[in-house]
C-alpha cells in the first residue's frame, strides 16, 4: 500500500484538476447544449495569459492571476456565449465544426505567439511540502486539491441555493420556459460560460507549473475531463469532480504498473478508455440530449447530361495534363489526390450517412503501416495497398458499435477517444509504427509504369483516386447511398420500414475506413516514409474542420478540402502549420457558424428565389425577361429542412 | 363507406393481448387488448393522453411493454425488434410526419420498400440489381396512384405541407407491402375534402383484403365512416369496442368525451382538435 500512496496522491492532485475543468465543462454544456470540444485550448488561452502577463510583464502573481480568472472569464465567457447561441440544438457536425474550429483556432495562435517550443511556467505556488507516513506532499499539491475542490463546491452550492443558479438549472431544462416567467435565459447562459470558462483557465494555470507551457499538451490534458465528465453522466457535477479523482488516480497508477511497451501509453489514454468503456456501456437515454438532427447533404438537381460529359472531358484533361503544367509542385498534387481519397471517405460518413468520425486518420495509419510493412517483406505494392485497405474494415466495424448505440456528439467524442489510444497505444506496437515511430516503403515498379518517377506515380495515385471517387459516386447514387440519407434523416422511419440500421451503419463505417486506408497506403508510399504523427487525433480534427469548411457536398467538397490541406499551403508559403491551423480553426468556426444556420440561410434564400419566381410569373415583360435571362430559377431551390417557411 | 369493405372476417392480423406499459409510476397502458384483422379498418380512438400513440409504439417495438403480448398472424412478436417486425408485415406512420426532406417524394416512397427488401442483409443494402429497381419502380407508381399523390413524384419532401408529408408516409407504408398498417393521426393537416378523399384511400387500400388498417384518429367523422370496428382508450382503458353504430350510441363512450354529466351532442366531434 505504501508504495502506491505517492501514485495517489499524484492522481488527486491532478485528477482534481481534471474535475474542476469537467465540471465547467458540463456547466455550460448542460446550460447551452453546446458540448465545448475547445475547453481545453481554453484552459491553455488562460495559462498563457498568465504566462504573459506575469513573466513578459512583470505583473505580480495574484494579480496576474485574478485577471485572467476574472477578466478573461468574463470576457471569454460573453465570446463563447454569443458565438454558440445558435448552436443549441444545433447539428451536432456543426457543433463540432465549431468548436473544433475553435480548438485549432487558438492553439495556432498560441503557437504563432509564443513559439512551438515548450516554455517553463513559473511554480506561482509554494513547491515546499510536508510528510504523510513517509510521502512527500507538495503544498501546490495541497493548494491545487483544495482550490478545486472548492470551486466544484461552490459551484455547487450556487445551483443549489441562489436565484440565478435555480434559473440556471431550469435554462437547462427547458429555455422557453424560463423566458416565460419574464427571466432571461440568455443572461443565465452568459454566466454559465462565464464560470466555465473561468474553471477551465484556472484548471490550466494549476496544470502547467508541472507540465510547462505547451498549448497542444494543455489542450488535450484538459480533454482528459472529458473522462470526468463521462462518470458524471455528462449532467451530475459532483460526480463529475468525482470521476475527475477517478481518472487522476487510475491514470497515474497505470503509470506504475504499466512500464511494458507499447503499452506505456496506455496511462495518459486512461481517461478516454474510461470515456469509451461508460458511453458504450450507458443506456443512450441517461445522457443529457446533446443537439438536434444531422446536417442533411446537399441535393442539387442532376446535372444534364451533356454538363457532367463536358466537365469529365475538362477535368480529365486537366488531371492528365497536370504533371506538365506544375512542374516542381507535381508531389504537391499528387499529395492532394490521396487526401481526396481519405477526405472522400470522411464525406461520405458525415455528410451522406450523418456519422461522426474523429479518428478518421487513424484508419489512413492502418492502411499505411500495412502497405510498409506488407511490402517490405515483399509482397507486390497492389495486393499490399488492397490488404492495408481491408485490415482497416474489421477496425471500421469495432467503431461503428458505439456508433450503433449513440448518436452526434457522444460518437464524436467517442471516436476522439478512439484516436487518442490509437495513437499512444497501438501505433507504439510493432504491427504500426513501432519503436521508430515511422514506416516505409518504395515505389511500385507496375509493368511499364515506373512508379518511382514523380511523374508516373501521379498518374498511379490518379488511377487509385479516380476508382475510389467512382465507388463513392456509385454508393451515393445506388440504394445503399439512399438508406444513408435517410439514416441521416430518420433512422426511426427506416427501422419501422424493416431496415436493419446497424448493419448499415457498420457498413458505412466499413466502406469508409477501406478507402480511408487506402488513402493512408498511397501516402506512405508518396513520401517513402512517414510518421505516426502525420495521423494525430489533432490532424483527424483539422480534416473534420476543413472538410466542414469546404460546404456537405460529397465529392466537391473533398476536392476542395484535399486542394486546402495538400496543395495550397505548398503555393502560399506564408501558411506554415500553425497560420494554417489558425486560418483553417477561424474558418471552422464561420462554417460551424453557417452549418447551425442553415434553416435560416436556406429560408432565406428560399425567399429570394420565390420572389424571383414571382417576377417571373406574374411581373412586368421586361422584368421577366431580366430575371429569365439571368438563370431559371430552380437554381436556387430549396434545399431546407423543416425550418423554412 | 362501410359497405365497400363490408364485415368480411379477415385473417388476425395484429392482434394486442392485455398490454400494459408503464413509464415509472405512471401507467399509461394498462391491460388493453384489441386486434386488426386483415382486410378491415379497426379504430383506436380516445381522448388526449388515452395511450393511443404508446399501443402504437409498443405495437412497432418502441417501447417495451410490462406486461402483455403483440401477437402478428399468429407469431408473438412482443420480443422482436422494431426492424424485425417490420420484416414480419407491420408497417406505420407517425403523428409528426417522418419524411426524409432533402429525398423526392419518389425517394421517400421507394424507401419504404428498399428498407424491407434489404432488412438485416448487407450484401442486399450493397446493392441492388437492375430487375430489382425495376420492380421498385413499379411498386413505387402504383402505391403512389393509390394515394393520390403521383403527381408529386419529383417534387422534393421539403416543400410539402404536413398533410401531403402523411400521404407519403402512407405511400411508404403502402409500397412496403405490409400488410398491417398503424396509421398515428394521418388527417391531421387534412382540410374537409381531403379528409373524405382520404378516407375513399383508406377503404379501397383494404378492399382487396390483402392489408389491414388500425386506425388512431381524431377526426371522429372519419372514424364513424370508415372504420368497421371502433376500440375506445381512455386513461390507459380500453372502455370499450364495437361498431360504429354501437360507439355512437354508448354511454360510456360519450362520458369518456364529454364528461359523465353532459350527454346532449353525441360522441361525434365532441373531441374534435
Amino acid at each position: 500500500m505504501k508504495e502506491l500512496l505517492p501514485f495517489v496522491i499524484v492522481g488527486i492532485a491532478s485528477g482534481s484538476v481534471y474535475g474542476l475543468a469537467g465540471v465547467g465543462l458540463v456547466l455550460t454544456f448542460r446550460t447551452s447544449g453546446v458540448l465545448n470540444f475547445a475547453h481545453g485550448a481554453t484552459a491553455a488561452a488562460g495559462a498563457f495569459l498568465f504566462y504573459w502577463l506575469h513573466v513578459e510583464h512583470g505583473l505580480a502573481w495574484p494579480l496576474a492571476c485574478a485577471v485572467t480568472l476574472v477578466v478573461f472569464g468574463f470576457v471569454g465567457g460573453l465570446a463563447l456565449e454569443r458565438l454558440t447561441r445558435s448552436l443549441n440544438r444545433a447539428s451536432p457536425v456543426a457543433v463540432v465544426v465549431l468548436t473544433v474550429g475553435l480548438l485549432l483556432a487558438t492553439q495556432g495562435f498560441l503557437a504563432l505567439r509564443f513559439g512551438d517550443a515548450i516554455r517553463y511556467f513559473p511554480a506561482f505556488l509554494p513547491t515546499s511540502g510536508f510528510h504523510v507516513a513517509g510521502v512527500g506532499v507538495g503544498w501546490d499539491q495541497v493548494i491545487g486539491a483544495v482550490v478545486a475542490l472548492a470551486g466544484a463546491a461552490g459551484l455547487y452550492a450556487f445551483l443549489r441555493l441562489s436565484h440565478t443558479g435555480r434559473s440556471m438549472r431550469a435554462v437547462v431544462e427547458n429555455p422557453t420556459l424560463v423566458q416565460l416567467t419574464g427571466q432571461r435565459p440568455a443572461t443565465t447562459a452568459r454566466i454559465a460560460w462565464a464560470i466555465g470558462t473561468s474553471f477551465a483557465a484556472l484548471s490550466g494555470l494549476l496544470l502547467a507549473p508541472t507540465l510547462g507551457l505547451d498549448a497542444t499538451l494543455l489542450t488535450f490534458l484538459v480533454v482528459q475531463s472529458f473522462g470526468a465528465c463521462a462518470i458524471g453522466l455528462f449532467k451530475s457535477l459532483p460526480l463529475t469532480y468525482v470521476g475527475g479523482l477517478v481518472v487522476g488516480v487510475a491514470a497515474s497508477l497505470a503509470t506504475k504498473y504499466i512500464t511494458v511497451r507499447p503499452w506505456t501509453g496506455l496511462p495518459s489514454a486512461v481517461p478516454f478508455l474510461i470515456l469509451i468503456v461508460v458511453l458504450v456501456a450507458v443506456s443512450n437515454t441517461k445522457l443529457p440530449d446533446a443537439g438536434g438532427r444531422i446536417i442533411v447533404a446537399d441535393r442539387r438537381p442532376p446535372r444534364p447530361a451533356w454538363r457532367s460529359v463536358a466537365l469529365a472531358i475538362v477535368g480529365g484533361g486537366t488531371l492528365v495534363a497536370l504533371p506538365f503544367l506544375v512542374g516542381t509542385y507535381l508531389p504537391l498534387w499528387t499529395n492532394a489526390l490521396s487526401m481526396v481519397v481519405i477526405v472522400g471517405s470522411l464525406a461520405l460518413l458525415l455528410w451522406t450517412s450523418g456519422q461522426l468520425s474523429l479518428c478518421h486518420l487513424s484508419f489512413a495509419a492502418l492502411g499505411a503501416t500495412t502497405v510498409g510493412h506488407l511490402t517490405g517483406s515483399g509482397a507486390p505494392w497492389l495486393v499490399a495497398l488492397l490488404v492495408g485497405g481491408l485490415v482497416a474494415v474489421p477496425v471500421g466495424a469495432l467503431v461503428a458499435i458505439p456508433a450503433i448505440r449513440l448518436s452526434g456528439i457522444y460518437l464524436g467524442l467517442v471516436t476522439l477517444g478512439f484516436a487518442i489510444l490509437m495513437q499512444n497505444v497501438v501505433f507504439q506496437s510493432g504491427f504500426m509504427f513501432g519503436t521508430e515511430t515511422a514506416v516505409s516503403t518504395h515505389r511500385p515498379v507496375l509493368g511499364f509504369v515506373d512508379g518511382r518517377s514523380d511523374t508516373w506515380f501521379y498518374f498511379v495515385v490518379l488511377a487509385v483516386a479516380v476508382a475510389v471517387v467512382a465507388s463513392l459516386l456509385a454508393i451515393q447514387r445506388a440504394q445503399l447511398g439512399r438508406l444513408l440519407r435517410a439514416m441521416a434523416e430518420s433512422p426511426l422511419m427506416l427501422a419501422t420500414s424493416g431496415l436493419d440500421v446497424s448493419t448499415t451503419k457498420v457498413l458505412v463505417f466499413c466502406a469508409s475506413a477501406f478507402f480511408a486506408a487506402i488513402g493512408g497506403g498511397l501516402l506512405v508510399t508518396q513520401y517513402g516514409s512517414i510518421a505516426g504523427l502525420a495521423f494525430s487525433p489533432l490532424q483527424s480534427l483539422l480534416l473534420v474542420a476543413v472538410l466542414g469548411i469546404c460546404g456537405t457536398a460529397l465529392v466537391r467538397s473533398s476536392v476542395l478540402a484535399a486542394l486546402l490541406v495538400a496543395v495550397l499551403p505548398g503555393y502560399v508559403h506564408a501558411l506554415d502549420t500553425n497560420t494554417q491551423q489558425f486560418v483553417f480553426g477561424t474558418a471552422a468556426v464561420a462554417a460551424g457558424l453557417a452549418l447551425a444556420n442553415r434553416p435560416a440561410l436556406a429560408a432565406w434564400f428560399a425567399r429570394s428565389a420565390a420572389e424571383t419566381e414571382d417576377r417571373v410569373q406574374r411581373g412586368p415583360v421586361p422584368e421577366r425577361l431580366r430575371v429569365a435571362r439571368r438563370g431559371d430559377g430552380r437554381r436556387r431551390s430549396v434545399f431546407a429542412g423543416r425550418g423554412a417557411p | 363507406m362501410r359497405t365497400v369493405s363490408g364485415h368480411r372476417t379477415g385473417a388476425p392480423g395484429l392482434e394486442v393481448e392485455r398490454l400494459r406499459v408503464t413509464f415509472g409510476g405512471h401507467v399509461a397502458v394498462a391491460d388493453a387488448s384489441l386486434a386488426a384483422p386483415v382486410g378491415r379498418i379497426t379504430g383506436l380512438i380516445g381522448p388526449n393522453g388515452a395511450g393511443k400513440t404508446t399501443t402504437l409504439n409498443a405495437c412497432t417495438g418502441l417501447v417495451r411493454p410490462t406486461a402483455g403480448r403483440i401477437l402478428l398472424f399468429g407469431a408473438d412478436v412482443t420480443g422482436w425488434r422494431t426492424s424485425a417486425r417490420a420484416r414480419a408485415g407491420l408497417g406505420r406512420t407517425f403523428q409528426t410526419p417522418e419524411v426524409c426532406a432533402a429525398m423526392t417524394v419518389r425517394e421517400n416512397v421507394a424507401m419504404g420498400l428498399e428498407a424491407r427488401w434489404s432488412g438485416a442483409n448487407p450484401l442486399r443494402q450493397l446493392v441492388a440489381g437492375p430487375g430489382r429497381r425495376r420492380a421498385v419502380a413499379e411498386e413505387v407508381d402504383e402505391a403512389l396512384r393509390a394515394c393520390g399523390i403521383a403527381e408529386l413524384a419529383d417534387r422534393a419532401a421539403a416543400v410539402l405541407s404536413a398533410g401531403q408529408q402523411r400521404l407519403v408516409e402512407l405511400a411508404r407504408a403502402v409500397a412496403g407491402g405490409f400488410e398491417v398498417l398503424l396509421l398515428d393521426e394521418p388527417s391531421s393537416g387534412l382540410d374537409e375534402g381531403e379528409t373524405v378523399r382520404f378516407g375513399g384511400i383508406l377503404v379501397r387500400l383494404v378492399a382487396g383484403g390483402r392489408r389491414g388498417i388500425l386506425l388512431v384518429e381524431h377526426d371522429i367523422s372519419l372514424v364513424m365512416a370508415v372504420c368497421d370496428d371502433i376500440h375506445v382508450l381512455d386513461f390507459g382503458e380500453m372502455i370499450f369496442a364495437g361498431t360504429p353504430d354501437e360507439t355512437r350510441a354508448s354511454p360510456v363512450v360519450r362520458a369518456a368525451y364529454l364528461g359523465p354529466d353532459r350527454d346532449e351532442a353525441g360522441a361525434a366531434g365532441g373531441r374534435r382538435r
